[in-house]
């Protein structure tokens, strides 16, 4: 038996949070499916693999100002930004729903980061479990599943005339009332089947190709187009400027890349990774050797959107089958 | 005390402002809260972020200390955007100041030793709160040798206290520049050769060098020929950064973060970590 809510009853619901709080949900925008704010359950997608970008940028903004900086009569304020409004956001997957889970770890790892804590504890997710893969996932290699339920509040999976309903939190409880639920006898389907990437050990194999000229070679055809780390959940690098060219002064952060070619340059112009090379051997290493001994988690969760993303066919799953080679290599 | 929010800058107002060099100028700051003034201490080694507002933040290491209780001082080359501005600031303007971050020398574990001091250019300025430090509890340290070069003697920063620094006891100062002028009369050579020269010995030593990469490179070789041992050679690491917390992921050297594990490290600790910088 399984706690059931039926499609019509879903949209009810979706239509009385968006009353009182920012209801986020895929929507399409010219041709890409994006998490938006609505305001018209209509304007919901329903029926997606994925979403273009990741749900990153209601956590952490491609650009989002953290202060304000008034002066007036000799004066200088500082007026932290903050973030007022509770929001819900729809159809997470359960990758991308890790990929926050594991952005925790650097944002709130003490001191915490002010302005992404005060988003996490402003949200509240409602996942939806994948009934169908794209061709480019493989979060069942990374420790995550498309079913699994453990980083959102309400978990949703698509049945006949309805979803079942798995409510995991208090957050959860407190958004979907319990008399919109039933018991019903339905059982959630089978997950899709995923092909395997050979995840396992590569932190130690990654740190053991960390010298082959891999690296150079593979980065020849990267144009360092960056779109890797913006489309990327758990890409998490970011850059700090001033701007005056409104009415006060505002200190806004914003999305950086270690692809970018200044990304590491100093004022004097020493940049310990000028290399092309060296930058994406940076990208992966973060992810496959860095974070894992950092947090104990790899830190890609295999929603796949770099591989289709890239315009040059860099393609993580590719790079961790051959890293598992040399490393085959180094040890003989 | 800890900011609530470690990303906003403690409003801070620019006290005094000298001209060490035709591009370095000593920064004297003062946090305008006096609760957080009075809170706000840190170690030789750390550094703070200055804001100039408007145009945006870097990290400069420390060159006062918090003994002396005289103010916060870093020393500021101006040579990109943020540095530019802050050198067109008067006193009496209102900066930003975040800090402190970072490890830093462990100067505990330095006492009874002899000390030598190796900076190169504005990389001398981190260097300068253990001077001060070794100088005000002299009896605490063995001999202090400090090795200043630059470019050229105009560059060489902290000029004003050369002979306060030469006179002190078991202290020696050499100076040395790559060119002289008509006036010099000191050392025209590269850092690593006064180091070969003055044959320090590692016996009961440590070696603390901060300067460009080229010239820390060629100190290191020249300090092991001399037979001092990796963890006895002292160095610090800079890295582009943005929040000194290690979440901007700017300045990671292999899974250390400089801003946090570092600036400081040991030539032991580096030749550990994955990537070189």
């Amino acid at each position: 038996m399984s706690e059931f809510i039926s499609k019509q009853d879903l949209l009810t619901w979706l239509g009385q949070l968006m009353g009182e709080r920012n209801l986020v949900a895929p929507t399409r925008v010219d041709d890409l499916l994006l998490f938006r704010k609505v305001d018209r359950v209509e304007d919901i997608v329903f029926d997606f693999d994925n979403t273009t970008m990741s749900p990153k940028e209601w956590f952490y903004p491609s650009s989002e100002t953290l202060f304000y900086v008034e002066q007036k009569d000799g004066q200088t304020e500082l007026i932290p930004a903050a973030i007022e409004k509770e929001t819900a956001i729809f159809g997470i997957r359960p990758c991308d729903a890790q990929g926050m889970a594991m952005n925790d770890y650097p944002f709130l790892e003490e001191p915490a980061d002010a302005l992404y804590m005060q988003h996490r504890d402003k949200t509240a997710l409602i996942g939806l479990a994948c009934i169908t893969a794209c061709p480019e996932c493989f979060c069942t290699s990374m420790g995550c599943g498309p079913h699994d339920p453990a980083n959102v509040d309400i978990l949703l999976t698509e049945v006949t005339d309805g979803y079942i309903a798995q409510v995991l939190t208090d957050k959860g409880k407190t958004l979907l009332p319990d008399n919109l639920l039933t018991t019903a006898d339905v059982s959630s389907p089978p997950a899709p089947v995923l092909s395997e990437v050979p995840s396992d050990g590569i932190a130690e194999k990654m740190r053991q190709a960390f010298d082959e000229p891999f690296w150079d070679r593979l980065a020849d055809r990267c144009i360092h187009c960056n779109i890797c780390s913006y489309v990327c959940p758990t890409c998490y690098c970011f850059d700090v400027r001033d701007y005056t060219d409104k009415e006060r002064i505002e200190r806004v952060r914003s999305w950086e890349s270690c692809q970018s070619p200044g990304f590491t340059r100093l004022a004097g112009g020493h940049d310990p990774r000028s290399t092309k090379g060296s930058r994406l051997r940076q990208r992966f290493s973060h992810k496959l050797l860095y974070f894992p001994r950092q947090f104990g988690a790899l830190g890609c969760i295999g929603c796949g959107r770099c591989v289709r993303a890239c315009p040059v066919n860099i393609d993580i799953r590719e790079i961790i089958k051959d890293v598992q080679q040399l490393g085959v290599k180094s040890e003989a | 005390m800890k900011p609530e929010n470690p990303l906003l800058p403690y409003l801070s107002t620019l006290q005094e402002l000298i001209d060490l060099t035709p591009d370095v100028k000593l920064f004297r700051l003062e946090l305008n809260d006096p609760d957080i003034r009075e809170s706000f201490d840190y170690k030789p080694g750390q550094f703070v972020f200055v804001s100039a507002f408007g145009v945006g933040e870097s990290p400069f290491g420390i060159t006062s200390v918090a003994h002396r209780k005289a103010g916060l001082d870093v020393a500021i080359r101006r040579v990109g955007t943020v540095t530019n501005a802050l050198h067109q600031l008067e006193p009496g303007a209102t900066v930003g100041v975040r800090g402190p971050f970072g490890n830093y020398f462990p100067l505990d574990e330095y006492k009874g030793k002899n000390i030598f001091i190796i900076g190169g250019g504005i990389g001398f300025a981190p260097l300068r709160p253990i001077i001060t430090t070794v100088l005000d509890y002299r009896e605490d340290y063995g001999d202090l040798v400090i090795i200043n070069g630059a470019r050229s003697p105009q560059d060489l920063v902290f000029a004003p206290e050369f002979d306060a620094w030469a006179a002190s006891p078991k202290t020696k100062l050499e100076l040395t520049v790559d060119a002289g002028d008509e006036k010099w009369t000191g050392k025209v050579a590269l850092i690593p050769s006064v180091v070969s020269e003055l044959k320090l010995s590692p016996q009961n030593a440590i070696a603390i060098t901060c300067g460009p990469p080229i010239m820390i490179h060629f100190t290191l070789i020249e300090l092991r020929k001399l037979g001092f041992a990796d963890n006895q050679i002292i160095t610090t690491l800079e890295g582009k950064m943005k929040c000194g917390l290690g979440k901007c992921a700017r300045c990671n050297v292999g899974e250390k973060y400089i801003c946090k594990d570092g600036p400081v490290f040991s030539m032991e600790q580096i030749s550990q970590l994955i990537e070189q910088f």
